[in-house]
């Protein structure tokens, strides 16, 4: 019984003591930018953070709204090759995020 | 917090890193489209990879390029190089060398400063958190990353080092790969080249019918009128079926005989002879694949908490279900993702980024997306694709095909067989180099 009490009392003060690391983590360190998990999936064909060198269209600096674009009509294809195909995969909001975040490397 | 405050904080945090990260040098001549490892991030954390293959390598850069200098990364690794599994079908009928396949761990050390030890992993202690290898050295972390690839069971009758080398799997490439190149070159016109694919899951799915093809299509043009029997475990063809069905009906037609819901009982190395239940079948190559099961470190560390096989983990950080602190990412975790190596890259970049979020004291990225792809040679000169999308499923804790997001290409072309080596030479810039 007495073991129970201290557990829950131990429980009990665990949120606060999780709360104060995340709050004293997150002051001392930089947040991960908004998209860049989501345009990580571009890199294994497009280059890291989408700057081609060898392989498929550079995507890195492009207009925001084009990539967008692009990746929208893709969905439609009726005979999708492999990247129209790839493009069903994400959501409006995903790829915003994707395209705002690749726009923004140089 | 004023923004005043956030930036003399994160200021602060810099200083601090740059002191500590001084063994993350970072070499001048990386070219100017790859990544650099950032130094003020303000994450700091002890990180040790054990398996330098797609998916090691990858959350070995990653961690270093999204964790910046404060981030230490050490990757154990036995091999002096990663020979590539991609493409190493390609050795068989000679399109590509095994020295083209060999991909080094320099780049990974001079360009994002990540420690490199040659060595074999003897035990894991998850309590204490270090890893001890078998010079006696011990790696102590905060986080581990195991990502061993696949081990094999062993089919009865090849219990022999002798045997096994008669009858090689070559699904690891290597020294296998060149023993069935070699194989394959010593068949004489009107020979039998028979393979066998285990039940899933294993290692690339679509890759055993496209070796299938890539074999039967060499035979075709340099050892006429021989045959390549495939003796496929699993119900129906588990990848690419319309592409894969094209081949053995039509492309190939005549020369690949497809045989599903095969049982391979034994096979006799001095005989070359499969007992099955198809009854017994001689060949004059035998290709046999063994069932798979996760890298011996999980096994031999208690990781193995699904069937006794491969490695739980949560797919939001990778990290295992059986110990904290450890993350299993590649082959060896059972997710409902392909055992492939696209995929290995973008779950060790999900595994990465957890680590630094966790590093950090956030949350996982609570809505994950991995993709994978990949194209299969049909012949000498044209190749199908295959690819899909998966996203994290709340409900079910698993990542789920994105409904109308994967599919296989509708023909076969020589557009997708040039595309191949692009998608190859990129996969693997963004893994090693």
């Amino acid at each position: 019984m007495n073991r129970k009490i201290s557990r829950l009392r131990a429980l009990l003060w665990l949120p606060i003591a999780l709360a104060s690391t995340c709050v004293a983590a997150q002051t001392t360190s930089v947040a991960p930018p908004p998209g860049r998990l989501l345009a990580s999936n571009c890199f294994q064909c497009h280059g890291y953070n989408g700057k081609s060198s060898i392989g498929f269209e550079n995507l890195a600096g492009e207009s925001s709204a084009e990539i967008y674009k692009e990746l929208i009509e893709m969905r439609t294809k009726s005979r999708p090759d492999i990247m129209d195909m790839h493009a069903r995969g994400y959501t409006d909001a995903q790829i915003r995020l994707i395209a705002d975040y690749l726009s923004k490397q140089r | 917090m004023n923004r005043r405050d956030f930036f003399r904080l994160a200021s602060m945090a810099g200083a601090g890193v740059s002191a500590a990260g001084l063994s993350g040098l970072v070499s001048a001549a990386t070219p100017a489209q790859l990544g650099t490892v950032p130094t003020n991030t303000g994450i700091s954390g002890r990180v040790v990879v054990i398996g330098g293959g797609m998916a090691g390598a990858t959350v070995a850069k990653y961690l270093r390029l999204w964790g910046g200098t404060g981030v230490s990364v050490t990757l154990v690794e036995r091999e002096t190089t990663y020979a590539s599994n991609i493409l190493s079908n390609l050795v068989l009928n000679g399109q590509r060398t095994m020295t083209s396949l060999q991909f080094g761990y320099s780049n990974l050390a001079t360009r994002y400063g990540i420690r490199l030890v040659k060595g074999d992993v003897t035990a894991i202690d998850s309590v204490g958190h270090s890893v001890s290898l078998a010079d006696g050295s011990k790696l102590p972390y905060d986080r581990l990353v195991v990502a061993p690839g696949i081990d094999f069971d062993t089919i009865p009758g090849l219990e022999t080092a002798a045997a096994q080398a008669k009858v090689p799997h070559a699904w690891k490439a290597g020294p296998q790969t060149t023993i069935l190149r070699n194989q394959l070159v010593a068949m004489k016109p009107g020979g039998v080249f028979v393979m066998t694919i285990p039940a899933k899951p294993y290692r690339c799915p679509p890759g055993p019918y496209e070796r299938a093809c890539v074999v039967a299509d060499w035979l075709k043009k340099n050892r006429v009128g021989s045959k390549v029997i495939v003796l496929d475990a699993n119900p129906g063809i588990t990848a690419e079926p319309l592409a894969f069905a094209n081949a053995f009906n039509v492309v190939h037609k005549g020369v690949i005989e497809y045989r599903p819901g095969a049982v391979i009982n034994s096979i006799d190395a001095s005989t070359m002879t499969l007992n099955t239940n198809f009854g017994n079948l001689k060949a004059n190559v035998i290709n046999a694949i063994p069932a798979h099961r996760a890298g011996k470190v999980i096994i031999d560390n208690g990781l193995a908490n699904v069937s006794g096989r491969w490695a739980g983990v949560d797919v939001l950080t990778y990290q295992s279900t059986a110990a904290p602190g450890i993350h299993v990412i590649g082959d060896a975790a059972a997710t409902t993702q392909p055992k492939a190596g696209h995929i290995a890259n973008q779950e060790a970049k999900i595994c990465a980024d957890a680590i630094v979020r966790l590093l950090a004291g956030r949350s996982p990225d609570p809505s994950p997306i991995t993709n994978s792809a990949c194209y299969s040679p049909i012949t000498s000169d044209t190749a199908s694709w295959l690819t899909a999308v998966f996203a994290y499923d709340p409900v079910s804790g698993s990542m789920q095909p994105v409904p109308g997001a994967s599919g296989e290409a509708t023909a076969r072309s020589q557009d997708n067989y040039k595309e191949m080596f692009k998608w190859f030479n990129t996969l693997m810039e963004d893994s090693f180099a």
